[in-house]
């Protein structure tokens, strides 16, 4: 049969994008593009202090700028939303600052206009005067500082072991996650050598090339939100919420997206979309330049102080890790990472005795929220470090020494969670074999130094969550699939695509994608965490399996052979002529045992553990402390993949963003003030910064859960970068550096300072 | 950005006139990458700009004079330089530098006069053309003048320029017998504003160096020649002794302004080695514009 010789093994293969045609001849539809009739531009007035008392806002200059047709501040939304603070877990975020603004460049009030220019003029005609209040910024002093920035904490209520925060006053820890397994005090005792560093991680940027946009749009009495959001099911939610409506009344639409990589997530600025749009009974768009993203949400800066006890023969026995994670002015979904984080801060590695502490930290810095890897590239920043000061003390061999400590197939992890198909050992074995680690290394000769260096890191799966996906198969044997999972570029439209080609056993070129509209699309937890492979897939795997039966029975029904009618002539058969519709429904929800709250531990905190490894060669100028990475190696277990060629373009796509954070990124901030908020002057790498040598691998494993043994791969390239590099730098030069990024000027600094001759300024 | 009202006058003369105007605050335009950026930031707010994009054919020539001279016309774009077989062969430095010079996209439209009038001292163009001693043609309400590279800016964003005054021409004049290179250090992407650019110039017999020019970009507020360096090595045999003395006096006759890129030390740190390795590149070069 034709059919089948064409529709075999969809899955494994590396088919071309499904969006890429339309993406390279700029026909593919973005929301940046939206315009709709009658549409008004939002611009934002934003503090310009980091925290004071809201004394007086005077917009009437504004206001009567000729054009402008609306001034809003929080007094006008709180005619709509009595109670307009909006957060996953947090309800502390105002739409617009109410009474208090918390860091520079919180929105305070907006202009709307029909022409963006005149808005954006007329936000320079407010003023508005603040009470000045002292201000915190560093997350270890915002832990016992006497400056607090909210009186009082506002957990959601939708996340169980945040309840017993609720109205806790004087202070800035919104979460304090403990994990607690053995006795550390008795496990350093036993201990042969005891070793304690901490780290510090930089605050940087996500830069999606398309800035957020949302668009709110009454529709009846009802509301639309065209957003750029990763997480449509999540947005409806929460406006509902906020008005008070049932979700029905609420349609988010989202689109492709120019990025994601976690600014996205969660709820951003759609509740000021649809407070802007209500108020003003019209389209409302609101759309950040690249400069405002700087201000609305940013990865988390993060102190992680480890300590390990470690035996003569190289066995970790003990650990202990305090993480302070500086969430900014508003908690967004930093809580959700000090805990999910938290889990495995203590790395891949199989310890007796493990202490963990996790605190989400508010201070008065814009926002912090998930940014690709979900915290745990800031704890591979600290525990690899830390692996590579331990092995070198100990005379080991780093490869041998992780090698000795790692997580073994159904060993418990710290957590209590069984290691269930992780391929811990096979990554590090392929690194070392792609590193030619047993090869000894040419260290280089003269001014110019070289070193290579390895890091792992692993990260459990957002649990519990769940997704839904309806496959429509029509009288044409053609195939169009519902779900919310978003492509952001990963390439999950085309891993959807062949995973329900080949469950419908239909060519791909019979299969569609209908964007996410919650008014079409069913619910789906979000597009994060790399989630959506191994949880989407399943639940359109299920939802094109239940598609396939009922065709199957549909066959059965009119006795004619199943599989081998084509799917057209089941369809004539039944109805008379080309009509009518099987529509699959799938579901999948992953499994999980709540945490005990006392120790942190249980027995599932993950339905899949991805692992991630990266290995650098590098040469540094010892004369000006520039590294040239002379290759990057990144090693992945992602399960049997969908399709190779996304997989590869993700280990690579990671591993250079990662670079980024590594190597330059930075938002440096003078007093709260960002001193370099735009892309002239926030640097992210480009073409000649990708080193020459750029390798991915994945290796031979199996998610025996994951739908055809899928699991998700999209941070895990970026886990183990900046480590890697500090451990190659250290075995350069002999110099080791605790915070990020790794910059000419701090390498040369630590150098000189190795050298007993400090640099000293002018 | 705020609106503003955008001139294209089609003459030289009339660009010069919209711009002498003292009615409006006019800015000129070439291909308005800076310009945007200061805009967009709201630090620049002009009333008007005048577009010089299509002042005529004559402005976007690159030509190589019989005696060698090469005439660059301001609206040159960077890739045009970039990719100009007449550049590459007269004067090879400057083709050199364009493949970090920002990214493919400003280079594509970025123009000579604009990048030299708008006195970033971040440019790496005016501390090179200061090396190669070029000069400009700059036309104004009051005639035509000649400006030498090297005294054109004045401090950030300052030229000597005067209102209305526009540079016509970029001439980098005959480079036979030299040698020359344009090192640019930068910190963070490669495609970024250097920390330091250094730029050698210079003649050589042998190993020895007849004559030199030496300036940096990035460190200063203007691109700084460096005269206690090119004089230790004027008349000298070039050896890596000399070389590092030299840096050490030109880092130290230097006062460093610290930025984004590095401070102030750590820039003063790098011309200690760089001026070795921009002197080191210019002596490796086969010698510019070897016309014959």
């Amino acid at each position: 049969m034709s059919r089948d010789q064409h529709t075999l093994d969809q899955v494994g293969r590396s088919v071309p994008r499904v969006e890429s045609y339309a993406k390279v001849t700029g026909q593919a539809e973005y929301i940046h593009n939206l315009r709709l009739p009658g549409m008004l531009h939002a611009k934002i007035f934003r503090s310009r202090v980091a925290h004071g008392k809201i004394v007086r806002i005077d917009t009437q200059t504004a206001r009567d700028f000729p054009g402008v047709h609306a001034v809003i501040t929080a007094e006008e939304v709180m005619r709509l939303i009595p109670s307009p603070y909006f957060g996953p877990a947090f309800h502390d975020q105002p739409i617009l600052a109410i009474g208090k603004v918390r860091y520079i460049g919180e929105p305070v009030a907006v202009v709307l206009a029909t022409d963006p220019h005149i808005a954006e003029e007329a936000v320079g005609m407010i003023d508005a005067e603040y009470d000045e209040l002292p201000a915190v910024f560093d997350e270890v002093d915002a832990m016992t500082s006497q400056v607090i920035v909210h009186d009082e904490l506002r957990p959601a209520g939708t996340f169980p072991d945040l309840k017993h925060l609720k109205g806790r006053k004087n202070t800035n820890v919104a979460l304090d996650f403990k994990l607690r397994r053995g006795d550390v005090d008795q496990g350093f005792a036993e201990s042969d050598h005891v070793f304690e560093h901490t780290f510090k991680v930089q605050p940087v940027m996500h830069t999606p090339l398309e800035p957020m946009v949302s668009v709110g749009e009454p529709d009846g009495d009802s509301l639309i939100i065209h957003s750029s959001t990763q997480m449509p099911s999540f947005v409806r939610i929460e406006i509902a919420r906020l008005l008070g409506w049932d979700e029905g009344r609420v349609r988010v639409k989202s689109g492709l997206l120019g990025g994601g990589f976690g600014a996205k997530v969660y709820i951003k600025l759609e509740a000021l979309a649809a407070a802007l749009a209500l108020l003003a009974r019209r389209p409302v768009r609101v759309a950040l330049t690249m400069e405002e993203q700087f201000y609305t949400i940013t990865n988390h800066a993060a102190t992680m102080r480890i300590k390990s006890g470690v035996m003569r023969d190289g066995r970790i026995h003990a650990r202990t890790c305090e993480i302070w994670w500086n969430g900014g002015a508003y908690a967004d979904i930093g809580p959700r990472i000090t805990q999910k984080s938290g889990f495995t801060a203590a790395g891949p590695y199989h310890i007796q005795h493990v202490h963990i502490d996790s605190y989400a930290i508010y201070t008065n810095l814009p926002p912090a929220g998930a940014m690709r890897g979900f915290g745990v590239p800031q704890l591979v920043w600290g525990y690899e470090s830390h692996t590579d000061l331990i092995a070198r003390e100990l005379g080991m061999d780093p490869l041998a020494f992780r090698r000795l400590n790692a997580l073994k197939e159904g060993q418990e992890h710290a957590t209590g969670t069984p290691m269930r198909d992780t391929a811990i050992d096979l990554v590090l074995e392929e690194l070392g074999k792609r590193m030619a680690w047993d090869v000894p290394f040419e260290r280089g000769a003269g001014k110019v130094k070289r070193g290579r260096g390895i890091a792992i890191g692993i990260k459990a799966s957002i649990s519990p969550t769940t997704s839904f996906a309806m496959v429509n198969v029509t009288a044409d044997g053609s195939a169009t699939l519902y779900f919310n999972t978003i492509d952001m570029g990963q390439g999950s439209d085309t891993a959807m695509s062949q995973i329900a080609a080949q469950t419908l056993q239909i060519p791909l070129s019979k299969v569609k994608v209908v964007r996410a509209d919650t008014a079409v699309t069913p619910y789906d937890m979000g597009t994060l965490g790399s989630r959506s492979t191994f949880h989407m897939g399943h639940a359109m795997q299920l939802a094109a399996q239940d598609a396939r039966d009922k065709l199957d029975a549909l066959a059965e029904e009119l006795g004619l052979p199943a599989r081998e009618t084509p799917i057209e002539a089941l369809f004539h058969k039944k109805f008379g002529m080309s009509a009518g519709n099987v529509i699959g429904v799938g579901n999948y929800t992953s499994s999980y045992a709540p945490v005990d709250p006392e120790t942190g531990t249980s027995a599932n905190i993950t339905p899949n553990w991805m692992v991630g490894a990266s290995g650098v060669e590098i040469e540094v100028d010892t004369e000006t402390g520039h590294i040239n990475i002379l290759r990057l190696v990144s090693v992945a277990d992602a399960g049997s993949v969908i399709n190779p060629g996304i997989v590869a373009t993700q280990l690579s796509g990671a591993a250079i963003m990662s670079l980024g954070g590594a190597l330059l990124e930075h938002m440096q901030y003078t007093d709260g003030e960002l001193t370099n908020g735009s892309l002239a002057y926030y640097k992210i790498p480009a073409f000649h910064d990708v080193p020459h040598n750029l390798e991915g691998a994945i290796v031979e494993s199996r998610q025996s859960s994951g739908p055809f043994g899928a699991k998700g791969v999209g941070e895990s390239a970026s886990f183990g970068v900046a480590p890697a590099i500090a451990n190659a730098l250290e075995q350069a030069l002999d110099i080791r550096i605790m915070a990020l990024p790794l910059t000419p000027e701090v390498i040369y600094r630590a150098l000189r300072e190795s050298e007993g001759n400090a640099l000293v300024e002018d | 950005m705020t609106p503003f009202d955008l001139h294209t006058p089609s003459s030289l003369g009339d660009a010069v006139a919209l711009l002498s105007s003292d009615d409006t605050d006019a800015r000129p335009m070439g291909g308005g990458t800076a310009l945007m950026l200061m805009m967009k930031a709201g630090v620049l707010r002009p009333q008007a700009l005048v577009c010089l994009r299509s002042l005529g054919a004559g402005f976007r020539q690159i030509e190589l004079q019989a005696n060698g001279d090469l005439h660059i016309g301001a609206l040159v774009t960077m890739s045009m330089l970039e990719h100009s077989a007449e550049v590459r062969r007269a004067a090879p430095a400057i083709s050199r530098t364009m493949t970090r010079l920002s990214n493919v996209r400003v280079r594509n439209v970025a123009t000579v006069g604009g990048n030299l009038a708008h006195g970033d001292p971040h440019m790496d163009l005016p501390a090179l053309l200061s090396a190669l001693d070029a000069h400009v043609i700059a036309s104004g309400p009051d005639g035509e003048r000649c400006i030498g590279v090297d005294s054109l800016i004045t401090g950030y964003y300052e030229t000597v320029l005067g209102k209305g005054e526009l540079i016509t021409k970029l001439v980098v004049p005959c480079q036979t017998g030299m040698r020359s290179a344009y090192m640019k250090v930068t910190t963070r992407s490669a495609d970024d504003w250097p920390a330091l650019g250094v730029a050698a110039s210079l003649r050589a017999e042998g190993n020895r160096v007849e004559t030199c020019r030496l300036f940096i970009g990035a460190a200063t507020d203007r691109p700084t020649r460096l005269t206690t360096a090119e004089a230790m090595m004027t008349g000298q045999n070039v050896d890596a002794a000399l070389l590092s003395r030299a840096g050490d006096a030109a880092a130290d006759a230097i006062a460093f302004i610290g930025d984004a890129q590095g401070s102030a030390a750590y820039k003063k740190a790098l011309l200690r080695i760089y001026l070795g390795r921009a002197i080191t590149a210019a002596m490796a070069n086969a010698t510019d514009g070897d016309l014959s």
